[in-house]
């Protein structure tokens, strides 16, 4: 009662995505935003995802009825992508994008699986003589899970494939005892620097993409995905 | 792709025990996903192989060899044990009359005996979950299972003439193995003979030549097809097999040779009595042998980790990859099955993953570059922070809806359709948040949302908030606009970043999913009686089912009288509340109240 007119409560990914981008601004990282119907080109094709390959059977992608060669994104690595598109057409590489944003996914939903939910998504690019490589992403994304989890967590790098990057690495973090699947990382693929007008005998870089609902809900023990998207202001705890 | 730990074995006898393995495979090759302990001391892997390693590690062989690498112990070839049968010359006729087509191998094999399969092969088929159906189609299986190379059998008597691998004709209809009914486009390859068609190629066999009971000779196929051909042929007839999953990531086609002389030997062993023709082998175009090159540098850079070179010498012996190296500079021929490695990068992952990544030790990088403010994401963070001060309380709904402008297709939900705005939703949202107002502390519930929606050509960031009184809805630029000219200080966004570190730590408290009863209570009492007071009477006397307060919502005075109001609510997060058991905790307090005085004057409940 003595608090009248009080501050309205915050949804839990808009706490977590302003500290992530704190984090990163720290670090020299530039905010992207982008599209969340995207074109085919951005989400697959620029990403070394060919048309007819296996590998597009990697995401369940939500396709648009008359909307021909448009999809909904499946990662913001279509976001970060035109940002670095756009960054090296202006000259200014080196350079470092992340890009927190909503994604979607065709599946069948339940405690842990969503049609839509949030991605963090950051790339580096460096000239060859930054010499920018996995000892750094791992260092990137070591600071990054200290900062949001807490510094007792531990991270580790597995082999994986993803189209867009080489060497493709499947990351883990150690929470509570427990090793969890963060999402993937890797060199970015020749093919895709050159798809975004890059050289890639000049220019190296990592790239990222990982779940964001997953880091809330395993830093605040959140246990059904869906709760998030629900509008019930019973989640605003925190 | 299900791998079995003694199959394993017959091609690496000295495998490491099932432990050593799981981390094996998740550091240095691939996930498994999952093991299961089978009988005879069996253990199956469920190993998720991904399409950059689909053209080799979808068999036994395959990952048996890069076990037999990984842990430096010998890979025994069980092709090098295999019977050649003795052949005789053939009248089988191929035309390939495609250019889908890489590769089409065939070999006559007369007076065969339709039977069960020999016990060791059930055993095999069955841990992997496959079903025996015979001893021909359980051989062809082992191939396949075995080293990754489908392969087919066809009942020679029922094939009229010469093999045909050609493009289909619009229309050509084909019933499958398993009876279903496909009609073809001029896209799809399929083979066929002079008369009828026998089979999709690299997809299913038809039912017109199958091997039955009663077979006694047969053609054997073990052939190579255009990856993206079969992708597209397969997705459009929506037909799923392990053939298809293995030519639509693309085999190399030189496989061919060994699966022929395993499936050959196999069937030998099974039918000693058969009679072997000659191969026929129509191979128009040989696989390019291709050669790698890469330097220790190079490697070393794109890792952050510095490699030696006699690391690099030492990793390639145990892979078996015929190499030269000058000063660093290695140039290697990529073994025939090695589709994926094309370029310096996949040779960085194979030196990577085969170290460990463990191996790479982070450090944070500093490079020149002049980040720039990101407009968008600076007018959502303003208009986040004002309207929280305005005592709007954030919330997030589904995109997904039941009528818009933007469909998806194939949606595994019945919600098909882009929002067109935020309105509906908080309207939702606010019904929703009404009810549990008690619950929330709430007098009045405050919502909004800021999203995007989707209208037929353009997709736009909107805002919306509202009360039970009205919704208010506006583009994200307008509402920016609009408030600019308000007296809303720029400085509180910094504020609000400063006060966003108060946000660690808590736990989610998951909420009850029964029904609440909210309660309330007035009391009269003397001046002097701070509200404390009272509030210490309720808690010792309202149980344990209080899921919030006593929250004191109503405080005034009435000469030498202060009226103090308190909400409680109860909830059990195991069962719905009666109203009796409410009222008999609430009569509890009344009286326990009641019989309080202060200095003299009794304290009364309104």
């Amino acid at each position: 009662m003595e608090k009248e007119n009080k501050k309205g409560t915050m949804h839990p990914l808009s706490i977590l995505a302003n500290q992530a981008y704190e984090v990163f601004s720290d670090l020299g990282f530039e905010i992207a935003t982008g599209p969340e119907l995207e074109s085919e080109w951005y989400n697959f094709d620029v990403l070394n995802v060919p048309k007819d390959h296996p590998a597009r059977d990697m995401q369940d992608t939500f396709f648009i009825k008359d909307k021909k060669d448009y999809v909904l994104r499946t990662h913001t690595t279509s976001v970060t992508a035109r940002a670095v598109e756009q960054a090296g057409k202006e000259g200014r590489i080196p350079c470092a994008f992340i890009s927190i944003g909503k994604i979607f996914r065709n599946e069948a939903t339940d405690a842990t699986h969503e049609m839509q939910f949030y991605q963090i998504d950051g790339v580096m690019i460096g000239n060859i003589s930054d010499g920018i490589s996995i000892a750094h992403m791992k260092g990137v994304l070591t600071h990054f899970y200290k900062k949001m989890l807490g510094d007792e967590i531990e991270i580790e790098f597995r082999p994986s494939f993803f189209p867009f990057t080489e060497p493709s690495i499947e990351v883990f973090t150690k929470f509570k005892g427990k090793w969890l699947e963060m999402g993937g990382s890797g060199m970015l693929h020749p093919n895709v620097l050159r798809n975004l007008g890059l050289d890639p005998t000049k220019v190296q870089g990592f790239a990222f993409g990982h779940g964001f609902d997953r880091i809330a809900m395993v830093k605040w023990g959140i246990s059904d995905v869906r709760f998030l998207y629900q509008g019930d202001l019973r989640l605003n705890q925190f | 792709m299900k791998i079995s730990y003694n199959w394993l074995k017959s091609y690496i006898p000295e495998t490491p025990d099932v432990d050593k393995l799981v981390d094996i495979f998740n550091y240095h090759l691939c996930e498994m996903e999952s093991l299961e302990n089978m009988p005879d001391s069996d253990v199956v892997f469920d190993i998720k192989v991904l399409p950059n390693r689909a053209h080799d590690l979808l068999s036994h062989r395959g990952i048996a060899q890069e076990l037999s690498s990984l842990f430096n112990i010998p890979f025994v070839d069980p092709i090098l044990e295999c019977k050649v049968p003795e052949s005789k010359s053939t009248k089988l006729k191929i035309e390939i009359k495609t250019d889908k087509c890489r590769r089409y191998a065939g070999r006559i094999i007369k007076n065969v005996k339709v039977s069960t399969s020999p016990e060791w092969m059930i055993k095999y088929l069955e841990s992997i979950g496959q079903r025996s159906i015979n001893n021909i189609v359980d051989a062809s299986n082992i191939v396949m299972y075995g080293c990754g190379q489908p392969t087919h059998a066809f009942d020679l008597d029922k094939v009229d003439g010469e093999i045909i691998i050609r493009d289909a004709k619009d229309g050509e209809k084909m019933t499958t193995l398993d009876n279903k009914e496909v009609n073809f486009k001029s896209s799809n390859i399929v083979i066929a003979d002079s008369k009828n068609t026998l089979a999709i190629a690299g997809i299913k066999g038809g039912k017109i030549a199958e091997v039955d009971n009663n077979t006694k000779n047969i053609i054997l196929e073990v052939a190579n097809f255009d990856s993206t051909s079969v992708r597209k042929t397969a997705q459009a007839l929506n037909i799923f097999t392990d053939a298809r999953k293995r030519y639509e990531n693309d085999l190399s086609p030189e496989l061919v040779t060994y699966a022929m002389k395993k499936l050959s030997a196999l069937i030998l062993e099974m039918c000693p009595e058969a009679i072997f023709e000659e191969i026929v082998d129509v191979y128009p175009k040989k696989q390019e042998i291709k050669k790698l090159s890469f330097s220790v540098d190079r490697i070393s850079k794109i890792l952050g980790l510095t490699v030696s070179a006699n690391e690099i010498k030492d990793i390639l012996k145990r892979y078996n990859f015929e190499f030269e190296n000058n000063n660093g500079n290695f140039e290697i021929v990529v073994p025939s099955l090695r589709l994926d490695l094309t370029i310096e990068e996949d040779m960085a992952e194979e030196i990577g993953r085969i170290l460990g990544y463990d191996k790479v030790k982070g450090k944070v990088p500093k490079i020149n570059f002049q980040p720039k403010q990101n407009k968008m994401y600076a007018k959502i963070l303003w208009a986040r922070t004002k309207l929280l001060n305005d005592g709007y309380s954030e919330i997030m709904n589904s995109t997904f809806c039941n009528n818009g402008e933007v469909e998806v297709l194939a949606s595994a939900s019945d919600k098909k359709f882009l929002r067109t705005n935020l309105t509906d939703g908080l309207k939702e949202s606010l019904k929703l948040n009404q009810l549990n107002a008690p619950l929330l502390g709430m007098n009045e519930i405050k919502i909004f949302e800021i999203g995007t929606v989707f209208k037929k050509d353009k997709e736009e960031m909107h805002v919306a908030y509202g009360d039970k009184k009205e919704i208010k809805e506006m583009s994200l630029d307008e509402f920016y606009k609009k408030a600019e000219s308000d007296t809303f200080d720029q400085d509180l966004m910094l504020r609000n970043v400063d006060h966003l570190q108060k946000h660690t730590g808590a736990a989610f408290k998951m909420w009850s999913l029964f029904p609440f009863i909210a309660r309330d209570v007035a009391v009269w009492v003397p001046e002097g009686v701070i509200n404390e007071d009272v509030a210490k009477i309720i808690k010792e006397n309202m149980g344990n089912m209080i899921i919030k307060g006593p929250e004191l919502f109503d405080e005034f005075k009435k000469g030498n009288q202060i009226s103090y109001a308190f909400r409680l609510v109860f909830q059990s997060f195991e069962r719905t509340l009666t109203d009796q058991e409410v009222n008999d905790i609430m009569t509890q307090i009344t009286n326990k109240i009641k019989d309080k005085k202060t200095n003299g004057v009794g304290w009364q409940v309104r």
